[in-house]
This record gives C-alpha cells, structure tokens and sequence, in this order.
C-alpha cells in the first residue's frame, strides 16, 4: 500500500508544475524569427500570385476586359461580385500576402544596426518600389482604401483615406525609394526573384511604374501627370529583357497559377475560352500573335460568346505556352512602357521620340514576345487599321485598342487602360449579344471598379460607409478619380 | 502498463475466496414488477458492517452473527426493504421498483455519487437500456430526443461525428462540444476534422473519439448541464459533461452476457432528390452549335465523332439537366457510345430519363454486432471483461467500419482499508471508403444534388465500370471520350478514390481509495487518454481531381492525475457535511503531421508519398501541449434532508495563458430545498424540490495563441520564404470566464405516477478568448483578444407520467423539451459580426456571431420587400439586396422535445420514441446549385398557361414570378426559364440566398424497439442460462414531417460550429434489425 502511494505521489511531482512550462507555449514547430529577405521573397510572388491568377475566386479581370470568357458557370463574366466573395479575396491577397510581409521585412531591416548600409538603402528602396506597386494597385481597384492607418494591428478599424491624396502620397514614395537606390551595391540578392537584386534593372522598373502611374492622373490633373511622366520618361524600360518577370518553376506551388486552373496536367476542368471580342478584333487585324495567344478550332481562331455558356470544344482558349507550368507572369513590360510613352508624347508631354515611334516599339515588342517576327510586325503595323497615323484619330482609340491586345493575359493592367482611355468599346453581355438559345438578364454593366469587401461592413462599418459616400457610392458603377470620362 | 493490469487481473480471479462466519442466511431477490432474480443486490446486517451482494441467480448467502436480527435490502432504483431474519435463515424477497428513483444514486462530477434528491443542479441520467435499446453504433447518437437541453446533430455519413452542444453555443470561435467523461476519464468531443471539411469543402468526417465506447458496457450516463454541476472539472466543462459510468463487476458472482444482433439500414427516400425526367444533359438548348451551324435537334452536338458523318451527341461537358426535351424516338450517340468496351459504342440510344436513378447508388447498409462481457467477483475483488466487435456497412458502395473494443476493469480490497481499482479499454477503429463529405467530387451527392444529369444511369455507369475499372463518366470533356471533366463515374470514385483510416484509441485509469476512518478517505488516480490515428486519401489517376495521395499521422495524449480527499460526517444529527479537497494536474500533447504529393502520381495505383510528380512540399507539422494544475474544494452541507448547501471553489493555472495572466479562480454556491418533506400531509405531493445556483467557471486560451510565429510557404526552389502568419496572437490574453444561474423545480405526485423538473437558466460567457477576423487592411486576418459576450438563455422540461400501472401492464412516458435563446452580446470594439466559417463557404453565405442576434446566424442576400410582397426587378426575376450582409437565417431550434413511450405487457416491452426539432433554418447549396441545373421538378413542368415551362415565350412557356414591381404594382412579366442561365431558379441569375433557406424542424420516430424477454420458467430449464431477451428494433424509420425539400433537415457538416448549412447533403438512414442478449 505505501509503495502504491509512493508511487501515485511521485507520478504527480514526477511532472513539474503548470507554473513552470512556460515552454508549453512556445510553438515547437514555426519560426519566431526569419531573415527579412524571406518575407521580400514571400510579397513577390503572393503579388504574382494575385495579379496572374485566373481563378475566378481571385482574379476575374480577363473576362471585364474580354479577352477570355467562360464556358458553363457565368457568375463572373457577368460580373457577379457576391457569388464568390472575389473582392474579399483581392483585397486581403495585397493587404495580407504582400503589404504586410513587405512591412514586416521593412521592420526586421530597420532594427538591425548592422546590416552595410547600401545594402540596407537598396533592400529598403526595393521594399518601397514593391510596396507602392502594391498600394496602386488597390487604389486603382477600390478608390478609397485604408492607407495611413492600415498596417496596423492596434487599430482594427482604420480609416480609408481619399484616393487621390494616397496617390500623390504613393508618387512622393516611389520617388523616395528611387532617390534611396545605390547602383554600386547589392539589396536582397538572390531573394529578389525578379532581378536578382540587379539595382540598375530596378530602378529602370520603379521608372517604368512611375510613368504608368503619371499617366493614370493624366486625364485628371494633366499638369501632375506631365512632371511625373517627364521626369521618368528616360529611365525606363528600353528593351524585353528590362521586364518585370515573375519566373514560375515548374514545381507546384511555385507553377503559374494559371496552369493550376487550366493545365491539363493539373486539372480536367475546362472553364476558360478565348472571347469572341478580343478574337474577332484580332481576325480582322490578321494579328500575327493569334498563334501565340490562342489554340486554333478546325484551322481557325473563334472566340466564344461573353457571359454565355460556351462548349469547350467549338471555341479557342488559352495557347499551350500560356498554361504551362512555368510560364513567367509579367508585373510590368516593355510594350506597356512603350505604349504609355507613345501616350505621352500623343498628350503634348516632353518625352524623347514621337508618338508613331514609340506605338511602332511596343506593338513590335509585344509581337516579338508572343513568338512573331519583327518582318511580321512590319507588315501589321503597315495595315491601315493598325497604322498609328490611320488607325483612329483619336490617340486613345489607336492606342487603347492595341494596349488592349498587348496587354493580353493580364487582365488588370488591360482592365485599368480601358477604363482610363475608354478604348476598345466593350458591351456588356445582353440580349443583342445573345447567342440563339440563350437568355441575359437585362441591365449589366461592365464594373469600373470593384465594389469594398463584404466583410469590411462588419469589420470595420462605419469607415467603409464612410469611404462609400465619399466615393459616391459602394458600386461597381462609380468611376474612380482618376476616371473622368 | 497494460502489463500491470493483466497482472491484476489474473490476481483477481484466483484470489476469491469465502471467509466463514457464525451463521448463515440465503435466499433469493426478485424484482417485484417481472418476477427476474435482481443480481447485485446489497444484503447487509441491520447495524453491523457486514454484507453481502446477490449472484446473477439473485440468489445470496450471508454469514452473519448469531445475534442479528434483520437484514437491509438495497439495490439502485428499488426501494430498501428491511426484512427479519426468520428462524428458517432463509429470506425470499421480491424489490418493487422506484419508479422515478427519486432517491436513485447519480454519477456527478468527478465520478461522486450523489442521492438525486439532494443535487442542487440540473443532472439528467439515462440507464443503460435507455441507450442501447435500438443498438446505434455511436453511443453519442443515442442521446438524440431523451435529454431536455441537449442538442444532439448527427451526421449521415458512416462513422460521422455528432455535434453535441449542451443549452447552446457559448464560445464564439472556440470549441462548444460537451466534455466526455468516461470513468473519471476525460475524453474531448472536439472535431478532429480539418477546416476544409468543416466548411464544407472536400474531406471526410473521421467521427470523434468519444464515440470509441462500446454502447454494451454502459451502466450509466449523467448529462450535467450547468456550471454549478460541472465547476470541479474546471475549464473545459464550461460546455457542460456528459459522464458515461461503464458496469462494474459484483462481488460473489460471476455474470455472462452476450449480445449478438444486426441491423439493415435503407436510405430514406423522403430524404433524396426526385429528379424532374422530362429533359436530358445541357445547360440550354442551342439551335446551332458553337460556329454557327445549325444542328438537327436543338440543344446536340453536331460533329463528325467517329469519323462517319455528323451525328448528335448530347453536350457531354454539361453537368446540369437543362438540355434538350427527352423522346424516345430521338436516337443519340450517348456518353456510352464513346466507351470501345460499352455495347453501345458507337450507337445511338433513345434520349430517355435514366431507369434507374441516383438513388440505386446506395445500398442497403449492415451492422453486426457481437460482444461478450463477463463480469463478477468474489470476497475481495470485482472484475469485468469485454470485447465487442462491429462491423458497419455503409450505405454506399466499398465503405466499410470495423471496430474491435476491449475493455477490462477490476478492484481489489488490498487491505482491511485500501482498495485499488483499474479499468483499461482499448479500441481500434478501421475506416475503408468513408464518405466524401462538402462540395467535392468525392462526395456523389455533389453531384446527385447538385451537378446532374437525369438521363445518367446508375446501373449503366456500374457496368462501365466493372469492365474495366476505368473512369467512364457521362460528363465527358469533349466528344473524344478520353476524359471527364467534372463528375467521374461515382462507382470509378467509390473504388479508387478511396481513404482508409486507423484510430488505436486507449484510455483507462488506475486508482487507489484509502479509507482513513469512516468518515475520511483519499483517493489517488492516474487516467490516460490517448490516441493515434492514421488516414489516407487518394485520387486516382484518371480523376478529374489531380490524382494524389495524402496521409496524416496524429496522437493525442493526456494524462490526469488526481489526488482527492473526502470526507464524509454528520456534524449533529440533523446536519450532515460532506467535504473534497483535490488536486488535478493535466498534461496533454498533440502531434499530427500531414505530407501529400504534389503535382500528381506518377505510377498508376501506389499510393505513396515518393510517387510525387513534383518533389512533395515540406509535411505541415503540429505540435501542441498543454498542462493545467487544478485545486479545488467543495463542501456539502445538509441539514434534515431538507435543505442542502453546496460551495465549491477552483483555482486552475494553464500554460496556454500568459505567464503572468495564467491563474485563476472560480466559485460555484448551490442550495436546494426538499419542500414536500415539509409537506407530507399532502398526499398527493409525492415529491419536491426547489434549487438554485450561481456558478462560474474560467477558461485558457487555445494553445500557442500567446506569441507571433511565421508561417512557411514551400521554398522557391532554393530561394526560401516565411510570411506573416494569419493570426496576430496576443501576449496580453486574461481568462475568460462563464457565469451561470440557474433555478429549478423537480416534483412528482400522486404516488410518484406523474412528475415533472423545470429548469430556468442564464449563461454568459463573458472575455472570450477569440481570433476576431479584423479588416485585413491591418495586414492580418485574425487578431486573437479578450473580448465578446455571449449570452444563453433557456427552460428545459422533463416529465413523466405513468398513465397505466397493473401488475401486467405498464405504459409509461418520458418527455422532455427544452428552449435556449442565445445572444451575442457584444465582439471585439467596433466589430460587430465575426463569421464562424474557418474558409468561406460555396454560395455566398457566411455563418456569423453578430451583436444583438443568435449566435450563428446566416448571412447574405435577401429578398426585397414592399409592403410584405417580394419586389421582381424589371427583367422579372427576384430582385436581391445590394448587400449580402443580409440576416437571412437563424439555425437555432425555437425549441426541441422528446417524447418517449414505453409499453410493457408481462415479458413483452414496447419503446418508441419521437424526437421533435422545431424551427431553426437551414441553407441548402444543393437547392441553390440543383435547380439552377434543372434537376428538380419545380425547374420542369407546365405553367400557368398550361405549357411546358421551358417552352420559349413564343411557345407558351415561360413563368411569372408571384410579387410585385418596384412601385407596388403586380409583376405580370413573364420570363423565359428555358435554360440554366435564364432559370429563375438556384444560382444563375443570383437570386437572393434567402431562395434556398428552408425550416429545418422535424418530427421524427426516432427510436422503435420490441423487446420480449423470455419467461424465467422457459429459460430455467434451458440450464445455461440465466436470461434472454431478443429484441427488433427499428431507427430513424419516419420522418413525421419536415419542411427541407429533399434532404434530411438534420445532416449537415458534421459537428462544429457551422451548422445549419447542407453541401451534397447524405439522406438519412432507415435501420431495422434485430438483437438478441443472452445471460448466463
């Protein structure tokens, strides 16, 4: 009997007391410290990730802008936004996967002292051209965002600041980060997935966004625009091998997104086709890159109807290039440089070369790049209707029209230049655009923004309602800003 | 140490013996109401120490003193008798029952029992027979309609877990699961599934471990549902305990019982869609094909397919109903004319609805059950051994349970002063082809419900398969017939998609009672729990899904230690204490880690980790421990068994709290006061009691919620990467803690043949340690803070009434209703609606804690209203709140009841019982996705017009949606709904989600049995045995009524704390079987 309760006595004391484990609560398995680089390394590709997806809980903006469209479920290309909570997801994709591993990384490099410090200006001037490419890309999505209070664990309800003021906040940032970079130095090295933390090739991309983002206000505030877009005009992209390219493997998870949606490797599903509106307009342009955009049905390239249901098999989709696992995601291209310098030149800016020029480069470029010829460009860009001078009058339609065929597969980028140079015309799925046997609710409207999170109405309610009035309302309908026509 | 208890056990058998004494009294104890002899029975000396129990004959043989004069017979649930010792030294006594047990013994907190007449707090016990009368595998399941308070949601898939909430969920994101006790062993409830699974995406429900028990071992369970009841098992019981006290052996006897029985079960019908059977495969019906070209018959493909000329092929890519009108005499190359090994390759077949429907999937479901216990004792020591076997069937093809129980118990008086008691059971659960559960294509109710094609036949597409156990669905990807591309043949997916898993679950304890004197004991026990599971899941390659193959390995342990000393006196006559100081320390870790292939399988049919496509991503590990150190103290004061008085205190110290935030302490006061001893000249007051208590009880935080981590995306190549981790955690988190009141009145009357318990209560649970979703402009998702309130109230019935009582004849009924109203009082600051869905759920709907409303609300669009009349917009259809933060539903029953009946004729007993849910809503994605794919019959038909309703305008077809325009007036627009994308039906044209809530209240006959036990005359002569009863029984065989289309209102995700919302929803389970208990 003593030695049973001996026993019992020492099993309980045998085990320390609750008191003394405080290492109970330390995970045994995750690291409370990481190097800063890993977090820089993390926001690039959940950028990429975001921005090439074309799943449509995330990423919907190839169907507003009609490159693609889908087969049987019509949700998006009809511009549904609460059947999948798709703003939600964008949104929390930029704050959560990228802003906030940014700032973490910026956090870590700031506290330690001993970190060369040109490699510190250059890894915080990285951070800084990511992050405002990051910002942008929100308030070119919402409008008003939360901004100089977001970021910010110990205020849960922060408020959204206006538009415009983020993004004169967001010019003053970009600038800073370019003034920080030291050419004869190193950032995060090989963490940087986009240029091995090449300092020149950098600040040729801060450059080139810096334009991208002066342009975006020229319609509002054509003097702003004009300081911005001259000042970086000469430092940016000159040639393909400038790109921001994000380089998939070919190893889940680090694929393409697209081809976890659509190679056949990957999966059986078959939602995406080529959209009639972008195939027709390339048809009657003989558009040298349908071979590197599309797959081909019975020898020729046929889009599908937008927003109706579509068989699989009787319509184009997506080139083979374009699902492959490691097909590389572009953030910003030389053709889009190209394309907005022409734009410049066309508003009266000061920039080198002309208008003609400059629209010759990028669509030459983006030919190039979807695996033509430079000879096939020649004969394209001789074409009356793809020549800049007959093309369109209007500078806007000449070059909208083909921005949007060069900034085919990524959709937001395509989606932000058609809502800022109203070209090429789109209509919205409706009766007229109905094929035989089908139906389309009356009344939809191609989203010029998207609409706030669902969850920011009981998050954070009275700042979002807030932001919807001074926004002028909480809709898909309400242009931005910058969106004055 | 199961060495140790093998060694006991082999002691105990051998170590029996009979002490003789001065003389000695036999005799025999019948139970006065079936005249069987009563096993167990305590016979002790009037005023002397000296006893003795009867054998499973009922028979005793009692050494006493030459002086003694009387002897008390006692045995739980019948009334004592004291009975002279006649000069024959032989007693013969017949025990008449104590019907309602008024002063029955019940197991309380900590395993003490308790005179029920003196619980100061609401306890409910049920009896064994009360549990495995209709022989449900899950003892949990039997809970369902017998006890007031207790929500019981079974899932319909084999092996599923239950969710059991006690007065309602308190605990905004955390675990609301009633605690398991099971032989002073605690065993969680809590769903080990992923949150994939609870949120309705693909996975399976692996069941939960309180449910490893075998239902024949029970004595006992004792439902305790409040605070005051629970204080001493400290934080986790805040969600109220369910103890389940197994059977003991008794002294002097030697008991046999083998139980062998199976049951059949069928899907209940009234629980399965009927599908609409005038149109065939498509989404709509296309005059021409995708370029232009007109086809033959609308709504075909028209294509060169075997390079003969054109022929029409059905869209096979359409995985929805809304095709082309269905003719006989129409001769289609259908999805089997692309199989070479089909007959009908390359024939064209009549486009007709398929013979045989979804329904034929399923098969008729059988349950075996075996078991053996022998049990007894002799001087000294008691013993009990068991093993139970059960092999469940499910209802759908290649789905298999096994179940081998065991389980051993003994004690043993040591000394004059010490006994030493153990008990271990051991349980290995094997799963083969569980049920897919959620939106996936592992569950074929995804399709059934969701995606289909009414033209598909079952039996067909088994024979495709069985020749050569390829994919050959209906829903091929293009007219080639080289793949599917959503739905893979269900049986292709029951017979290579397969997961199979193993749980070796074990827990028992060893204890050691030290008698100090009578008044004074201790008690030391040692209680294991422990588990390891193992699962596997596969995708074959030929899926549609990308073939893989996963496993996870997990274990959980936790070890109590607990030392408790009692005490028991009268401090004078009148007043009688009782006194506990205890300590428990509890430890528990959780391991798990979960690797699957990435990228795909590279050999057909192994399913292994290295036949990964891409090298596999580092395996996601957890590992999680806690320890708590509990102190407690309780005092029981009585005084005349009148008036009672208890107080108890706890202090606990948890290592998931910050350090200097880890303890805490909570108290509990008690009174109850027996009013009908005061009243004994009323006669017809048979019994009554008025209780009240206050009670709190703190909680800890989940484990590692203290400090930051960061999570680790797989590496880019060799470019590693971490990012912040979702969840903020908080090194500032305090305690939470929940306060209870609670007020009841128990009464019987009329000779105890009617009497009823009415229990008031109030929970809040106040502080509550929660990841509140914050906006992620803050750069997380999740913020882990002190903060909410949740507030339960309710009134839980329970009655009897014996309306007939004759010496042959007995009717008497249970019942029970209960009413709990829960109310999020407050969030986090500014916040005022936390969803409760882990991951967002399919459709567009959250589940939600939102201030001032239920807790678990849905959410999303809801209709427009004027003046009471739903508003259609100007293209005809529903029109939908611009907002989908709409209020739409509340799965909360208004209440829930049980009646139970039981008739008993001389050996012959009938039992049934009827389980009512009322109110509560449910959202169905199966109505939402089923009718925007025109399978169900509201999607077909004639209208108003007396025309087909997918007929074209310009045909007569079309509808008019019933409601009004904008400005009031009636809506008279008539729309076509000859496709999916025109239906005004389910999803395609985002109606409001409010279009698919349905009531989920039921009636159901939950529970039939017809037990006859054989005549004692009979048996006797059959000399083996002592006793046999063979039983039929039937479960879950009527739905009453129910007002869920389709569906079986109950099933849903399993347990957790989304409820209420039905993804490729299981039908329910009709059982039948029989049983047959033999004792020897």
């Amino acid at each position: 009997m003593k030695k049973l309760y001996t026993i019992l006595v020492a099993a309980v004391f045998l085990s320390s007391c609750a008191k003394n484990l405080d290492e109970y609560n330390v995970d045994q398995k995750k690291a409370t410290v990481v190097p800063a680089a890993t977090l820089f390394t993390a926001a690039q590709k959940s950028f990429a990730d975001v921005m090439t997806s074309p799943s449509v809980n995330t990423n919907v903006f190839r169907f507003y802008v009609q490159q693609w469209t889908t087969t049987e479920y019509l949700d998006e290309p009809r511009y549904n936004l609460t059947a999948r909570p798709l703003p939600q997801a964008f949104w929390s994709a930029i704050y959560k996967d990228v802003l906030s591993d940014l700032t973490e990384s910026k956090r870590i490099i700031n506290a330690d002292p001993l970190i060369n410090a040109d490699v510190k200006a250059n890894e915080l001037a990285q951070i800084g051209v990511m992050e405002v490419l990051a910002w942008s890309t929100l308030v070119n999505t919402f409008g008003n965002i939360p901004y100089s209070e977001a970021m910010n664990i110990t205020n849960v309800q922060p408020k959204y600041d206006d538009a415009a003021t983020i993004y004169s906040d967001l010019l003053v940032r970009l600038d800073a980060a370019l003034a920080g970079f030291k050419t004869t130095s190193t950032g995060f090295g090989t963490a940087d997935l986009l240029y091995s933390s090449n300092i020149a090739s950098w600040i040729k991309f801060g450059n080139s966004l810096k334009l991208r983002l002066g342009l975006i206000l020229a319609d509002k505030d054509a003097a702003k625009a004009k300081t911005v877009v001259e000042a970086a005009a000469t430092k940016v992209f000159t040639s393909a091998a400038d790109n921001a390219r994000f380089p998939y493997t070919l190893s889940p998870p680090n694929n393409n997104p697209i081809s976890t949606n659509a190679n056949k490797g990957l999966t059986t599903r078959t939602d995406y086709i080529a959209a009639s509106t972008l195939v027709d307009k390339m048809n009657a342009l003989s558009d040298p890159r349908r071979a590197g955009f599309f797959t081909q049905v019975g020898g020729s390239y046929i889009g599908g109807y937008v927003g109706f249901t579509n068989s699989y098999a009787n319509f184009s989709t997506m080139a083979a290039r374009i699902s492959a696992y490691d097909f590389e995601a572009l953030l910003l291209d030389y053709p889009e440089t190209e394309f907005a310098l022409a734009e410049a030149s066309a508003r009266g800016f000061a920039v080198p070369g002309t208008a003609e020029q400059h629209y010759k480069n990028a669509v030459t470029a983006s030919i190039v790049y979807w695996g033509g010829t430079t000879a096939q460009a020649d004969v394209y860009l001789a074409r009356p209707d793809v020549a800049y001078t007959t093309a369109s009058t209007n500078y806007k339609e000449s070059i909208g029209v083909q921005k949007w065929i060069a900034l085919y597969n990524r959709g937001y980028e395509s989606w932000t230049e058609w809502r800022r140079l109203d070209f090429p015309k789109l209509s919205p799925p409706s009766a007229a655009t109905a094929p035989a046997g089908q139906t389309v609710p009356a009344g939809l409207s191609i989203p010029v923004r998207l609409i706030y999170p669902i969850n920011e109405q009981t998050l954070n309610g009275a700042a979002r309602a807030a932001a919807a009035a001074a926004i002028g309302g909480d809709l898909v309908t309400t242009k931005l800003f910058w969106d004055v026509n | 140490m199961k060495k140790q208890l093998l060694i006991c056990f082999v002691f105990l058998l051998f170590a029996i013996q009979v002490n003789a004494q001065d003389k000695t009294v036999t005799g025999t104890v019948t139970s006065k109401s079936d005249g069987l002899p009563l096993p167990g029975v305590t016979i002790r000396v009037k005023g002397a120490k000296q006893g003795g129990l009867t054998n499973a004959s009922g028979k005793f043989s009692l050494s006493v003193p030459q002086g003694a004069t009387a002897v008390d017979i006692s045995y739980i649930g019948y009334v004592m008798q004291s009975v002279s010792i006649p000069a024959s030294n032989v007693i013969n006594v017949s025990l008449a029952e104590d019907s309602q047990q008024l002063d029955a013994v019940v197991v309380t907190a900590l395993g003490i029992s308790r005179k029920k007449n003196e619980l100061p707090f609401a306890a409910q016990e049920l009896k064994a027979e009360d549990i495995t009368r209709t022989r449900d595998i899950n003892l949990v399941n039997s809970l369902g309609g017998k006890v007031a308070g207790l929500d019981i949601k079974r899932s319909n898939a084999m092996g599923g877990s239950t969710n059991v909430v006690i007065r309602g969920a308190k605990s905004i994101s955390g675990n609301n699961q009633a605690l398991f006790v099971i032989d002073g062993v605690p065993v969680s409830n809590a769903s080990a599934n992923t949150a994939n699974q609870q949120t309705g995406r693909a996975g399976y429900d692996y069941g939960n471990a309180a449910s490893d028990i075998n239902p024949d071992d029970v004595a006992s369970m004792t439902v305790l549902k409040g605070a005051a009841a629970t204080a001493l098992y400290g934080s986790r019981a805040a969600n109220g305990v369910i103890i389940i006290t197994t059977k003991k052996g008794a002294k002097n006897s030697t008991n046999i019982t083998v139980n062998s029985g199976v049951t059949f079960g069928k899907i209940d019908k009234s629980t399965f869609p009927t599908y609409q059977k005038e149109y065939g495969q498509g989404y709509s019906t296309p005059a021409t094909d995708g370029v232009g070209n007109p086809v033959p018959t609308a709504g075909f493909w028209y294509r060169d397919v075997f390079g003969q000329g054109k022929v029409m092929t059905p869209q096979f890519s359409s995985d929805a109903s809304y095709g082309p009108k269905f003719d006989p005499s129409l001769l289609i190359y259908q999805w089997s004319s692309l199989d070479p090994y089909s007959p009908n390759y390359q024939k064209a077949t009549p486009w007709v609805a398929a013979a045989n429907g979804p329904e034929t999937f399923y098969q008729t479901a059988v349950t075996s059950n075996q078991s053996i216990s022998i049990d007894g004792g002799g001087e000294k020591g008691t013993f009990k051994i068991g093993y139970t076997r059960n092999d469940e069937k499910g209802v759908l093809p290649n789905s298999k349970i096994t179940k081998n129980l065991f389980n051993f118990g003994g004690s043993y008086e040591v000394a004059k002063n010490l006994t030493v008691s153990a008990s271990a059971n051991y349980s290995k659960i094997d799963g083969l082809g569980r049920y897919g559960t959620g939106y996936s294509g592992l569950n074929p109710n995804q399709g059934f419900r969701q995606w289909w094609n009414v033209g598909a036949d079952i039996a067909e597409l088994e024979e495709a398969y069985n020749r050569y156990q390829k994919n050959v669905s209906w829903n091929w990807g293009d007219a080639t017939g080289t793949k599917p591309i959503y739905a893979d043949n269900p049986y292709f997916n029951r017979y290579q998609n397969v997961a199979n898993d193993t749980r070796d679950h074990f827990f028992g304890n060893t204890a050691a009672t030290y008698k100090v004197n009578d008044w004074f004991n201790v008690v030391g026990r040692v209680s294991y729990d422990g588990t390891s599971d193992l699962q596997e899941e596969r995708i074959a390659i030929g899926s549609t899904a990308l073939p893989s193959y996963a496993r996870t390995n997990g274990t959980f342990a936790e070890t109590n230690f607990d030392l408790l000393l009692n005490f028991d006196k009268n401090i004078t006559k009148d007043i009688s204490f009782k006194g506990l100081l205890g300590s428990n320390l509890r430890r528990s870790r959780l391991t798990n880690i979960n690797a699957k292939t990435n990228g795909g399988l590279v050999v057909p049919g192994l399913y292994s980790l290295s036949n990964s496509v891409s090298p596999i991503e580092a395996p996601v590990e957890l590992y999680e421990r806690r320890a708590v150190d509990g102190y407690f103290a309780s005092t029981t004061f009585g005084y005349k068994d009148l008036v009672f008085l208890d107080a108890t205190i706890r202090r606990d110290q948890s290592t998931t709290l910050p350090t200097d935030k880890n303890t805490f302490w909570y108290p509990s006061v008690a009174g109850s006061f027996v009013f009908s001893n005061v009243l004994k000249d009323l006669k017809w007051l048979s019994y009554g009691k008025v209780r009240l208590n206050y009670a709190e009880v703190g909680n800890d935080a989940p484990p590692l919620s203290v400090f930051d981590t960061y999570t680790k995306p797989t590496a880019f190549g060799s470019i590693p990467m971490f990012s912040i981790s979702d969840t903020k955690n908080n090194n500032l988190l305090k305690p939470e803690r929940t306060k209870s009141i609670e007020a009841g009145l128990e009464t019987a009357f009329m000779n105890s043949r009617f009497g009823f318990d009415v229990t008031l209560y109030k929970t809040n649970t106040i502080d509550q340690i929660t990841a509140v979703p914050v906006t992620t402009a803050t750069g997380y998702l999740k913020l882990y803070v002190n903060a909410g309130e949740v507030q339960n109230k309710g009134v839980e019935v329970s009655a009897f009434l014996i309306p007939v009582k004759t010496r042959d004849f007995s009717w008497t009924m249970n019942l029970n209703w209960s009413r709990n109203k829960s109310k999020v009082l407050s969030l986090y600051s500014g916040v005022s609606n936390v969803e409760l869905n882990a991951l967002s759920l399919s459709g567009g709907v959250t589940y939600n804690a939102a201030v001032g409303e239920p807790y678990g609300v849905i959410r999303g669009t809801n209709f427009v209203y004027n003046n009471g009349q739903k508003v259609v917009n100007a293209s005809g259809y529903y029109a939908a709140t611009p907002s989908s933060a709409e209020i739409i539903g509340d799965p909360n029953a208004d209440w829930m009841g049980g009646i139970g009946n039981t008739f008993k004729y001389k050996s012959v007993a009938l039992n049934f019982l009827v389980d009512i849910r009322k109110g509560g809503d449910l959202w169905s994605l199966d109505q939402w996705y089923g009718q925007g794919t025109g399978l169900y019959p509201n999607t077909a038909g004639t209208n108003d017009l007396g025309n087909p309703v997918r007929n074209s305008l310009a045909t007569g077809g079309g509808i008019v949606l019933p409601g009004v325009l904008a400005d009031g007036t009636p809506n008279t627009k008539r729309i076509d709904v000859s496709s999916s994308g025109s239906s005004a039906y389910g999803y395609p044209n985002n109606p409001p989600r409010a279009s698919t809530i349905y009531d989920a209240g039921y009636v159901k006959l939950r529970e039939v049995s017809l037990t006859y036990t054989l005549p004692q005359k009979f048996v006797s002569k059959l000399r083996a045995f002592k006793g046999i009863d063979v039983s039929l029984l039937g479960r879950n065989l009527w739905i009453i009524h129910k007002n869920v289309p389709f569906a079986d209102p109950e099933d849903g995700l399993g347990s957790g704390n989304v409820q209420g919302y039905q993804s490729g929803s299981y039908p329910a389970v009709r059982t039948v079987g029989f049983n047959v208990k033999l004792r020897l």
